[in-house]
This record gives C-alpha cells, sequence and structure tokens, in this order.
C-alpha cells in the first residue's frame, strides 16, 4: 500500500478479502452541499404536496385526522427519508443519486440498516450551530462542514460514528485525446520508483488535454529527470513513458 | 506483455462481467449469473496484475471500476427477519440497560434533580414558573388541566383528536430522544442539556398545575404513559452519553475507531428509546385523556411503572446478549 500521507489526490486505496486494491474517490464538500441541497427541496417540496392533498381531504375526514396525518409524514420524512433510501439497493437519497453520489462502508461494501440510522440521525448534530431560535432556527452545518474538512475521508460526524464515506458512485471516463505520437524510446536516466513511473505514464497518457503550455510547466517539474527544459524537456519525458510502456 | 496484448487477451472476459454485473444490477440476471463470484475474483486478479505491471490509466481505471460494481453486489448486507426483533425486545434491550446501569442513573438523576428541585422552588414562590413557562406556557397548561373537570377530556371530544395528538407525541417526542442522542456526539453536551432542559421544564409545569390548576386532571392524565415516556428519554440519555463517552475517552483507540465502536454500542438503547416513546405516544393519544376515575387511571399508571421494572430487571437474564 502507497503511503497515503503524501498523496495529492482523495483517492482511498481499499483492499478487498480478494487481496486486490480499489480506488474509491470520495466526494468532497461541494458535491454533498449540492445533493443535501436536492434532498432538502424534496422534502419540503413533498410535504406542500402532501399539506395541498390533505387539506383537501380534511374536508370528508375532518380536519384534525388530516392535520395528524401530515404531522406523521413531516416525523417520516425528517428522521427516515434518508435511512430508508440509504439502506436500500441504491445506497443513495434522490439529491446523492442526481449528483451521482453513493454512501459506502469505509471497506467500500454497501452500508447496513444501522449504518443508515447512526449517519442520519447524526445529522441533526452536524446541522448545528443553529442560527436564531435556539435548536429551533436555521441549520448552518457548520459542525459537518468542519469535521468533512478536517478528516482524510472527508466525513462528517454522522460518518464517523458509521463509518461511512460518500463516494462517487460511477466516474465517469476520462476523455481520450490521442497524446502526440513519441519520436524515440528514451530510458530514463535515474532509477524510478513504482510511483514515479506511473506518474510519468499518466504524463504522456493525459497530455493530449492540455495546451503546449502547461504541458512544458509540468515537464519542468521533472528537470531533474529529463534535464532539460521547456519543449526539449517536453519530449524527452514523452520519449522515457513510451520507453516506460514499451519496454515490456 | 504490454497493455494492449493483456487487454487483448483478458477483454472478452472483462465485458462478460460487465454484461452479468449489469443485469444483475438491473434485476434481470442472465441464465449465467451463477458464474459472477469466479468471474470476479478473475477481474481481481486481473486488476492486481494491471497494477503490479504499471499499465496505463485507462485500463486499471476500467477494472477498478468492474472490481468496485462486483463487490458492491456480491457484499451486500442480508436483513434480518422478525426473528432478531423478538430477540431484541426479550433479551438483548434490557440486558443492554442492565449493562450499562451506570449511564442509567447517571441520566436519571440528570433529569429528575432539575425536575425535583423546580417543583419545590414553584410550590415556595410560583414566579419560578413564570420565569421558565413564560405566561403562553402558563395559559396553555390553564386551559388543559385549569378547571375543576377533567378539560382535558373535553379537549379530545372533537372526532380525530386523539389521532392527531398521537401523531403529535410521535412527531414531536420521538424526535426529541432521537435529538438528545444526536446530541452525545457534542462530547455529551446535548445530551446533558436537553436532559436537564426536559427536568426542569416539566418540572415548573408539574409544579404550576398543583399550585395554580386542577392537579388531579394533571397527574391522571400523564399517569398512564409516565413511564413509557420518561424511562424513554432517560434511555436516550444513555445512549448519547454512550456516544459522547467515546468521543471523550477514546481510551488506547483512535477517536475514529471509539466514536465508531460506541455508536454501534448505543445503537440497541436508540432503538429501545424510539420504540418506548413512540408506545407513550399510543398511550397518551389514546388512553390517557379518556374520561375515567382517577383511581383506574392512577392504577393502570402504577402498574405500568411496575410492568417497566420487570421488564428491565428480569428479562434477558442468564442468555449472554450476543
Amino acid at each position: 500500500m502507497e503511503a497515503t500521507g503524501a498523496r495529492l489526490d482523495t483517492l482511498q486505496a481499499i483492499e478487498l478479502a480478494e487481496g486486490v486494491e480499489v480506488r474509491l474517490r470520495i466526494a468532497g464538500p461541494v458535491q454533498r452541499g449540492v445533493a443535501l441541497g436536492l434532498d432538502l427541496l424534496f422534502q419540503w417540496g413533498f410535504l406542500i404536496v402532501v399539506v395541498v392533498v390533505l387539506s383537501i381531504a380534511g374536508v370528508f375526514t375532518g380536519s384534525l385526522v388530516a392535520f395528524g396525518v401530515m404531522m406523521l409524514v413531516w416525523f417520516f420524512l425528517s428522521w427516515w427519508y434518508a435511512v430508508f433510501l440509504e439502506a436500500s439497493k441504491w445506497g443513495a437519497t434522490f439529491g446523492k443519486k442526481i449528483v451521482g453520489l453513493r454512501v459506502v462502508q469505509r471497506s467500500g461494501s454497501p452500508i447496513t440498516f444501522s449504518q443508515a440510522v447512526l449517519r442520519n440521525f447524526l445529522r441533526w448534530a452536524d446541522a448545528a450551530p443553529y442560527l436564531g431560535a435556539g435548536i429551533g432556527g436555521l441549520p448552518t452545518f457548520g459542525f459537518g462542514l468542519g469535521t468533512i474538512l478536517a478528516t482524510r475521508r472527508f466525513q462528517r460526524l454522522g460518518d464517523l460514528a458509521a463509518g461511512t464515506v460518500v463516494v462517487y458512485d460511477k466516474i465517469p471516463p476520462e476523455p481520450v485525446v490521442a497524446p502526440p505520437p513519441a519520436m524515440e524510446a528514451l530510458r530514463p536516466t535515474l532509477a524510478l520508483r513504482p510511483e514515479e513511473v506511473k506518474a510519468v505514464v499518466a504524463f504522456r497518457e493525459r497530455s493530449g488535454l492540455w495546451s503546449e503550455g502547461r504541458r512544458r510547466e509540468i515537464a519542468d517539474h521533472a528537470r531533474d529527470l529529463t534535464g532539460a527544459e521547456g519543449a526539449a524537456g517536453v519530449s524527452r519525458l514523452m520519449s522515457m513513458a513510451h520507453w516506460l510502456q514499451e519496454r515490456r | 506483455m504490454s497493455a494492449s496484448d493483456f487487454e487483448e487477451r483478458r477483454g472478452e472476459a472483462w465485458s462478460e462481467l460487465d454484461r452479468m454485473i449489469e443485469g444483475v444490477e438491473k434485476r434481470r440476471p442472465g441464465t449465467d449469473a451463477g458464474q459472477l463470484p469466479r468471474r470476479f475474483r478473475e477481474a481481481c486478479n486481473d486488476l492486481a496484475l494491471a497494477r503490479h505491471r504499471m499499465y496505463d490509466g485507462h485500463l486499471v481505471g476500467r477494472l477498478n471500476e468492474l472490481v468496485i460494481r462486483g463487490y458492491k453486489l456480491l457484499y451486500r448486507a442480508r436483513r434480518k427477519g422478525a426473528e432478531s426483533f423478538v430477540r431484541f425486545v426479550a433479551v438483548d434491550f434490557p440486558a443492554k440497560v442492565r449493562a450499562e446501569w451506570r449511564l442509567f442513573w447517571l441520566c436519571s438523576a440528570l433529569f429528575w434533580l432539575p425536575f425535583l428541585a423546580m417543583m419545590a422552588l414553584v410550590a415556595r414562590d410560583i414566579d419560578w414558573a413564570q420565569a421558565v413557562l413564560r405566561p403562553e406556557g402558563m395559559a396553555s397548561m390553564e386551559q388543559m388541566y385549569g378547571g375543576e373537570e377533567e378539560q382535558i377530556a373535553h379537549l379530545r371530544e372533537v372526532h380525530g383528536s386523539n389521532f392527531m395528538m398521537f401523531a403529535f407525541y410521535i412527531q414531536n417526542n420521538v424526535g426529541i430522544d432521537f435529538q438528545i442522542f444526536a446530541g452525545g456526539i457534542l462530547a455529551c453536551l446535548g445530551t446533558i442539556f436537553f436532559l436537564i432542559f426536559n427536568g426542569v421544564h416539566i418540572g415548573a409545569a408539574a409544579g404550576y398545575v398543583n399550585e395554580a390548576c386542577n392537579p388531579q386532571s394533571f397527574w391522571t392524565f400523564v399517569a398512564g404513559h409516565s413511564s413509557f415516556e420518561l424511562l424513554g428519554m432517560v434511555v436516550a440519555g444513555m445512549a448519547g452519553m454512550k456516544l459522547g463517552v467515546g468521543v471523550l475517552r477514546p481510551g488506547r483507540m483512535s477517536r475514529a475507531k471509539s466514536v465508531g465502536l460506541a455508536a454501534r454500542d448505543a445503537l440497541p438503547l436508540i432503538y429501545g428509546a424510539g420504540g418506548m416513546t413512540a408506545l407513550a405516544a399510543v398511550v397518551e393519544g389514546f388512553w390517557s385523556a379518556r374520561m375515567l376515575p382517577a383511581d383506574v387511571k392512577y392504577g393502570f399508571g402504577i402498574c405500568m411503572w411496575l410492568l417497566h421494572l420487570l421488564y428491565f430487571l428480569v428479562l434477558g437474564r442468564g442468555k449472554r446478549a450476543a
């Protein structure tokens, strides 16, 4: 397993029972905020529809019965909506589904009902501090955001307690743009560690997406390896990547 | 072997696995779905090989995605049946409450001491009731328990009001239990706050009714559901404290690990507390406001307290909770 301390990306390496490592792409606070906003919209929209329907039905059933049903709907929406959806096969609320997120255990497998209960009941604590009228005030989600930013796996308090993480469900494949063909295969002048080999190969793979200026800028970071700067550095790095890929 | 050779040799197996997974995901498994575990393990093998040989990112990414999707299908948790529910009610829950007896007494004290203190204060000087309840609260207490007759019973004669109050108690009281629990993760502070707050508020209300309203209509009303509701609240407090202690005292574990374990420990408590408070809502909605002789209602209330005592002291002994 690679040292995770020095990693730049947020991919989480997880070893499965099969002995193989997979990489989970953890979702950041922005996507989760959007999903939360969508969920709140759904919950309020549904509640408004229920109120309208019940106030019509209330004419026949009596307004108190209709009011009682509304209370129960409110209770289930506020405490159980996310629990049942996240414990289902989807592993996501409507909001998360739309944004393309999914809740999984830290081990990458789908979450259990108990974990869904824990992480969603604790949302109340994540939503603190409340602005205005005490605990009935406007939730700021300050605590949740704070812990998301402070933890390596972007976990809020509920996630920490339940041992869950929110990941991208399906990672869209990166667009493939053919890199400029390498002129020659050049043996690297230094012995490279596996991560460095990966970085050089990834440079060639992704270079089709970048402008010439950006390529030079990145290649300049590897000047110790290539011994050149600017366009010459880029082409030497390409050649080395070519050598590394075709060597086997 | 170069990446393209590898892909050429194994690519067909991968697209076949992809097809099987997609079939199962869409609930239309093909006839060959039984081969999925074997194919999945092959793909795991290929992923490990591709990583080791440092093939390009696209190939590794494709395999990574395939393995994650397969893993999600093969390792789904199975739902537990009715048997585990019965076991929970009859064994696990009372055993758990007994095991955490220290927290039980702590949370009970956090509620009952402010409650009794507030009742004593109000008996001495009724201004205390005004300070806590504010005039609106006092007015609504008088409206419910003010008269000579059982006023709350008259309020409930309107069609549907029992059901409405039942729904209100579910929404309000069970919600408060869940908040008491959630507040525990803030280093116990939320739980402590809610328990004391409820003790002060309910104590002031009871004290005010004793002094200024018709006490019998109040005490006969609350007798029936008091055991479910107050014990449920205390148990919710225990769940919250459990969580908070996990935050405050991780011992030799990392804090995250300690919180995770504490949360798993607290789960039966919060399930039980939710269940008890929901039962309280049923009693409070459909029994407590009925017009019955006071002795019947007090008797019912005492029976319920004794049953709770029996439940928590006796049930689930001898069988170690799994």
